[in-house]
């Protein structure tokens, strides 16, 4: 354990840590662009200079090896003066247009710019211009004004996502980032992260692009249900001080966005696409509406009469839903579980198209919580459905259940967040909150429990399950 | 003969570069010797006794180099030759390559036979046909007579040797640039740690000694180092050869013994200026060193510690002799273009800085000068002294403050009447 | 360039194992001498026979000057600019072959059979000016020699 000195204060290193990991870990903050923790060491953006003390010249501290005794100054004067002309360097040809990218507030040009620069250019010679609103990819739009050729993006898409997308061809200062000719970047289910990973606002997303200023949102910490990994997420989400009361004012209850939350036991810094396009999956038509038989019916009268039918049931089987939260699977349990035979359903299978496996963070199982119910349940509730004669009653908690393979006797409570065709063939409906609406925890397929909470106010017509199963089991009857 | 030769010691025929002359010179002999009676470790220790320096440009110590190696490491080592030849004004590998091909493979069986090497390569610059074509033929002829590819009967030492050719990139003349491109890539610098000598090429020690140096190797093995030792000065053992150009009478490849006059090399041995010229200033060693106006050249000697007493350095060995008359504006102009041109664009400081200092420079030589430029381009000179991944930004940083302290006045002159006190001339005679 | 595997296999020969990669630049050079190019079809070859990706190749074919994927004239007639090569001449070839074969450096003539470039430091300083018509060095050229190589060219 080698012991440097960082501005005269000692840090205890790890022999096979640089300088700037050893910064990291002991609270000592060096800019940067082109290092990130998970990725090699490109050395290239030279903003993370520091000087060894004694020496007239900087170095690079992304590369630099510790060694006992190491004394290194991450804010001299002469530090500072060389920070300042690569800031000046890479703003040189930089367009300097925040008022008009999505990056604006959350990037490190931005942010080096007022720590380490402060001035204008000191050119006046007009900018060089390059390519602009150049297709990344489908789902990526790339600036080369703004990009500042760190690599980070090339990185990851060698090291990480392994889809070798992303190159810089041609040299000097008309290279230019790139996606192979073949559009691999389009097969990488992984492409999103360089738009977290990019440090400007070179790389951006087309679905957010120009949906909202980054300062207007706030994150919410969730848990990304599109499979067995249960990657941790910040769901971005309107601020309540910034709601829109004119305009447009579904987007207050909209997801803006969803990143990465780093989480070293699930998923490190990344998610996978699907994972980004939370919104879409989880803004799919809801249903609303309690029903009786495929009509309306109040929430309390159809709740009551899902109990009354439950209760002169004498053989109910349960499918539970593999999208439920810990506390909702444990509320079932403990309420209706002893009641029922019960079997743990597949909410959603993988979609055409989608990546059903791989060994870096997609699971073949597309549902968040299959684990959480193998482990109240057991693992025989993860077999197939199985059906008697004298089965009376199938209560279906969640989608994916085909109601013709139910027996065509038993009756049948449906309970489910989505506006489904299936919700009017129940004899009971009962609509569900989802997801960002309440907050709970799932396990994944390691067994490791994350939590969600919640982004936004459920209706009043629809039924959290947690609460739900207790009225369901509730002894009195009409 | 600017002093002893080492290397130019035939005369050049039309067959002198062919295994048949080679041999009848004495080669592959030292092989011979060296496969026969010497450790690896000997050689090492020889090579490093003579004080055999680098001849591409940085000067350093190639036994030190090869010390680094670990022979007991386990792991493949590669050599290579640095034959990327490409600093403007530098050609004089381009003459052991067409005239003594043989000498670089005995030198490079020697050097892999030293350093445990399988598999070494000549890293050749894509530009050079006739270099190729010799040192490819070379090789064939090698392989043919058994010193590449097949074991030696006594030690078993095998060495394969493959000429592999760059695609027109000046920083792969750069060690690491180049192993980035032996490795099929673009050829990008890189960072240091690791050094090349822990992990080169695909990760494994690598040795890369430029071709003159490579070159020497055979003759120190062959007469020890102490005779090395007897040419040149104490701090800078033996010859370089020079390659000369520009205003010069007799322009070419000189072999130099260091610590020779240098005002007698340019005026006696290359014959002067051409017709009717003076001097106005040398390159001494490639470009990216400063340049020396001609009263700083004399009572210089050429070798490494009087040159950079001067204030410059040995470099490359390409010197370019510049007459009077010659504007130094436009000829920053075609430097800085071609930096701009070359820089791999990796690392901010290089890839930002060329560019900008080429548009300041033509936006003067346009007429446009402002008055701020000059400082502007000491400004950008500095942002890249130590700052980038490879020694491009230096270089391009020196050469520039090289001439603006030396000919800060045309600049003056050019920025204040938008145009040139000499002409805008770079070429020697007036033409019609 | 399929044609050409049987090439690759025995420069691959001499490589230690595991240098697929190093053979792009020889693959590369040889199908550029065989095709005048090298077309989207020996991409894909490439990135079959040695098993790098794709972008790598990209990488390198944008990187290197002298690696093209369009065809250039028959002649290709490259001029170098820099310091000796100025210093001797060098800047008025340039301005002669301009006007001689009617195009700007970079251009091809419209018949196809000249193709005009001008380069960085060819290492013929001493025989400066330096004029590169495909792979031939021609030395010491001065506007006559140029003239008489010009007409020697169909």
């Amino acid at each position: 354990m080698p012991e440097i000195f960082i501005n005269g204060t000692a840090v205890q290193a790890d022999a096979s840590q640089t300088v700037m990991q050893a910064a990291q870990a002991s609270g000592h903050f060096i800019p940067y662009f082109c290092w990130h923790p998970q990725l090699s060491v490109a050395g290239n953006c030279r903003i993370c200079t520091i000087q060894v003390e004694g020496r007239s010249w900087v170095e690079i501290a992304c590369n630099m090896p510790v060694a006992e005794g190491l004394r290194v100054l991450t804010d001299s004067d002469l530090v500072r003066a060389h920070r300042k002309q690569v800031m000046q360097l890479l703003t040189l040809n930089h367009p300097v247009d925040c008022g008009i990218c999505d990056k604006a507030g959350e990037c490190s040009l931005q942010d080096y710019h007022y720590a380490y620069n402060g001035t204008a250019s000191v050119s006046r010679d007009p900018k060089v211009t390059s390519t602009k609103f150049h297709d990344l990819s489908e789902r990526i739009v790339l600036d080369n004004e703004r990009c500042i050729l760190c690599t980070r993006c090339v990185r990851f898409t060698r090291e990480i996502s392994k889809s070798n997308a992303l190159g810089v061809i041609h040299r000097g200062d008309a290279s230019l980032l790139r996606c192979a000719e073949d559009h691999a970047l389009d097969a990488d289910p992984y492409s999103d992260n360089v738009i977290d990973l990019c440090p400007v606002g070179a790389l951006l997303s087309r679905p957010f692009l120009y949906k909202a200023r980054v300062w207007y949102l706030q994150p919410t910490a969730s848990v990304c249900p599109g499979c067995a990994r249960g990657c941790t997420v910040q769901i971005w989400h309107r601020k309540d001080e910034w709601k829109l009361r004119a305009l447009d004012p579904a987007q207050n209850n909209e997801i803006a966005r969803v990143t990465p939350l780093d989480n070293p036991a699930v998923n490190g810094p990344w998610i996978c696409n699907k994972g980004r396009d939370l919104a879409s999956l989880l803004g799919r038509p809801r249903a609303e509406q309690a029903m009786h038989k495929g009509a309306p019916a109040d929430l309390v009268a159809a709740i009551a009469l899902a109990r009354q039918l439950l209760a002169g049931a004498s053989k109910p089987v349960a499918l539970v839903s593999s999208w439920g939260s810990n506390e909702e699977l444990t509320a079932f349990r403990d309420t209706l579980g002893g009641r029922c035979t019960v079997f743990v359903k597949r909410d959603r299978e993988p979609e055409e198209g989608e990546r059903i496996e791989d060994d870096i963070l997609i699971r073949a199982d597309k549902n968040p919580n299959a684990a959480g119910a193998r482990a109240l349940f057991g693992d025989a509730s993860l077999r197939a459905p199985e059906y008697t004669d004298d089965t009376d009653l199938v209560l279906v908690w969640g989608e994916g259940c085909n109601f013709a393979d139910l027996p065509p006797k038993a009756k049948i409570i449906f309970l489910n967040a989505w506006l489904q065709p299936e919700n009017g063939h129940a004899d009971v409906f009962i609509p569900l909150s989802i997801q960002t609406e309440r907050a709970g925890h799932y396990t994944n397929a390691d067994g490791v429990v994350s939590a969600f909470e919640r982004c936004f106010a459920a209706q009043d017509t629809v039924a959290h399950a947690q609460e739900l199963f207790a009225a369901l089991a509730g002894d009195r009857s009409d | 003969m600017p002093g002893t030769p080492l290397l130019m010691t035939f005369p050049v025929t039309a067959t002198s570069h062919l295994l048949e002359d080679y041999r009848a010179r004495g080669g592959y002999v030292t092989l011979g010797k060296v496969l026969a009676g010497m450790r690896p470790e000997e050689v090492t220790k020889e090579v490093a006794a003579a004080g055999l320096l680098g001849h591409g440009g940085a000067a350093f110590s190639a036994g030190r180099k090869w010390g680094v190696v670990h022979l007991d490491d386990g792991q493949q080592h590669f050599l290579c030759a640095n034959a990327d030849e490409g600093e403007p004004g530098t050609f004089k590998d381009r003459w052991i390559l067409e005239h003594a091909p043989h000498l670089l493979i005995e030198s490079m069986l020697i050097a892999s036979f030293a350093l445990q090497v399988r598999h070494a390569f000549v890293y050749i610059r894509g530009e050079f046909d006739l270099p190729y074509r010799r040192l490819a033929a070379a090789v064939e002829e090698a392989y043919a007579a058994g010193y590449l590819g097949a074991p030696d009967p006594g030690t078993g030492f095998t060495c394969d040797l493959v000429v592999y050719r760059g695609a027109g990139s000046y920083v792969c003349g750069e060690a690491s640039g180049l192993l980035s491109s032996l490795e099929g890539k673009r050829g990008y610098p890189r960072n240091r740690p690791p050094r090349l000598t822990v992990r080169g090429l695909y990760q494994r020690p690598t040795v890369i000694n430029n071709v003159e140096t490579l070159a020497n190797v055979t003759g120190i093995i062959a007469h020890g180092a102490a005779e090395y030792r007897k040419v040149g000065t104490a701090k800078s053992p033996g010859t370089q050869l020079v390659s000369i150009s520009g205003h010069i009478a007799r322009p070419g490849v000189y072999e130099v013994e260091y610590g020779y006059p240098l005002t007698r090399f340019l005026f006696e041995d290359c014959g002067g200026m051409l017709p009717g010229h003076t001097l106005k200033c040398i390159v001494p060693g490639g470009i990216s060193t400063k340049v020396l106006t001609a009263a700083e050249c004399e009572g210089v000697t050429y070798d490494h510690a009087s040159l950079e007493a001067a204030g410059s350095s040995l470099g490359s060995g390409g010197m370019i002799v510049i007459a009077e008359g010659t504007c130094m504006v436009r000829l920053l102009q075609v430097l800085l273009r071609f930096y701009h041109h070359e820089s791999c664009g990796q690392c901010t400081p290089c890839r930002e800085g060329m560019g900008w200092m080429h548009r300041i420079i033509d936006r003067i030589v346009a007429g446009k000068g402002r008055a701020e430029d000059i400082e502007q381009l000491y400004a950008i000179s500095m942002m890249n002294d130590g700052t980038t991944i490879c020694g491009m930004g230096d270089a391009a940083g020196y050469a520039t403050v090289g001439i603006l302290n030396k000919y800060r006045d045309e600049f003056i002159h050019w920025i204040e009447h938008g145009s040139s006190r000499c002409d805008g001339r770079l070429e020697a005679t007036a033409h019609a | 360039m399929r044609h050409l595997i049987p090439e690759f296999d025995r420069l691959k020969a001499r490589f230690p194992e595991g240098f697929e990669s190093s053979l792009l630049l020889p693959c590369v050079r040889r199908i550029q001498e065989d095709r005048g190019f090298v077309a989207d079809s020996d991409i894909d070859g490439l990135v079959e026979y040695l098993g790098v990706p794709r972008i790598q190749i990209e990488e390198v074919l944008s990187y290197y000057t002298q690696f093209r994927r369009a065809p250039v004239g028959r002649w290709h007639v490259q001029c170098c600019r820099n310091i000796t090569c100025s210093m001797r001449g060098a800047e008025r070839l340039i301005d002669r072959l301009a006007q001689r074969l009617g195009v700007a450096p970079g251009q091809t003539t419209t018949d196809g059979r000249f193709t005009l470039s001008t380069v960085e430091c060819l290492g013929s300083c001493g025989t400066a000016p330096v004029v590169m018509i495909n792979e031939k060095y021609h030395e010491n050229v001065n506007i006559e020699a140029l003239e008489t190589l010009l007409t020697g060219l169909d």
